[in-house]
């Protein structure tokens, strides 16, 4: 999540140092999470998220006993409901508000992402679309879970909701987080999965294929640099510290 | 025609001057980048307590949409001495009349300077030209 962060606010290209004209760079993160952790969105209350409340011992309605817990507890910088990372391929991608990608209003950067892993989905043989106006049967109040709750643009087949995605918009440059399961969970049941793979980075060459394609972009495999890194060292206890977590 | 009686950012928020307060708010274009036309779609509002300081440019708050989540930017510096507490619990009032009643923040201003802001004409042609 540091690193994100660090990506997030990282200071636009210098013309003069080189960067090159045109449509602002993009940069997408494939990965996964060990051990599995339990992500609050960033205006969530504890009390919504009853394995989050578990998790800190604070009393809240559906905490008991045995509420199923993950190991750890973070908070995202991205808006949304929870998402228990187990068994799944997050990604992120950020870039500048200038980017054609996310001009517009919000509605319509979703479509176009959404537009990009839909293609991937169906070359993994998944045919998704987006929710419209049905009510897909993974919708399920009270568990402050984002795939339980949808909105007209997200992904869903086997009428049930298959992406999570999130944005948070700062400075004029966007952080987009996004989830793709590969089984269900304890706490996200009845969700789509994608089948198929071994892992979940077995998905992230046909999602980055589709990006390059829809996203008229060439992605360089690339490494943090020094500044990220150390941004993202500094901030590593801050997304589950008890400061943050108990913010709402 | 957005009101040519404050100023305004690129990151589209406004500052009214008012004697010797200053009042906070965010543009029509902003609240219609989040929403898309659903004013439901505004979720929830951060504001900042009273008494804080702020510097201009500084984070003062932050909105959600059902999918994003946007920070609020000072457009200039001073001290927070009241905030639109109806906001919070009528999210609407930012889509119905984001220049009057949705003002957000109330300051003392430490400068009242806005030499470095947009005027009304300068920001309705910068967001024709995001809107192309």
């Amino acid at each position: 999540m540091g690193l994100d962060e660090a990506l997030l606010e990282a200071p636009a290209p210098d013309p003069d140092e080189g960067a090159e004209a045109g449509a602002p760079p993009v940069t997408v993160r494939f990965y996964s999470w060990s051990p599995d952790t339990l992500s609050l969105g960033y205006f969530q209350r504890l009390v919504d998220v009853p394995p989050a409340a578990a998790f800190l011992g604070i009393e809240a309605p559906g905490v008991g006993p045995d509420t199923p817990l993950p190991s750890v507890v973070v908070r995202r910088l991205t808006g949304g409901g929870a998402i228990h990372h187990q068994g799944e391929l997050t990604f992120s991608i950020t870039t500048s508000l200038e980017h054609p990608l996310y001009r517009g209003h919000v509605e319509g950067s979703y479509e176009r992402v959404h537009a990009a892993i839909a293609s991937a989905l169906a070359e993994a043989g998944v045919m998704s679309s987006p929710r419209a106006e049905r009510t897909p049967a993974s919708e399920a109040e009270g568990t402050g879970m984002c795939f339980h709750h949808s909105s007209p643009v997200d992904l869903i087949w086997n009428e049930r909701k298959g992406v999570g995605s999130a944005q948070r918009r700062k400075g004029g440059r966007v952080l987009h987080h996004g989830s793709i399961k590969l089984s269900t969970t304890e706490l996200e049941t009845g969700v789509a999965t994608v089948a198929g793979f071994a892992s979940p980075g077995a998905l992230a060459p046909l999602l980055r294929a589709a990006f390059e394609r829809h996203f008229d972009v060439r992605l360089e495999p690339s490494v943090p640099t020094a500044a990220e890194l150390e941004h993202a060292k500094a901030r590593e206890a801050f997304f589950g510290s008890d400061e943050f977590l108990r913010r709402r | 025609m957005r009101p040519d009686d404050r100023k305004y950012t690129k990151a589209h928020e406004w500052v009214l001057l008012d004697g010797d307060v200053a009042l906070f708010g965010i543009t029509d274009f902003a609240v219609e980048e989040l929403c898309n036309g659903n004013e439901g779609d505004l979720v929830y509002c951060d504001l900042p307590e009273e008494g804080r300081t702020l510097e201009a440019g500084e984070t003062f708050g932050e909105i959600e949409s059902v999918k994003a989540v946007a920070d609020l930017n000072a457009p200039i510096g001073g001290v927070v001495l009241e905030t639109n507490e109806a906001i919070e619990e009528h999210l609407e009032i930012l889509s119905t009349d984001p220049f009057k009643k949705g003002w957000m923040v109330k300051i003392k201003p430490n400068n009242k300077n806005l030499d470095g802001l947009l005027t009304a004409g300068e920001y309705e042609a910068y967001v024709a030209e995001k809107a192309h």
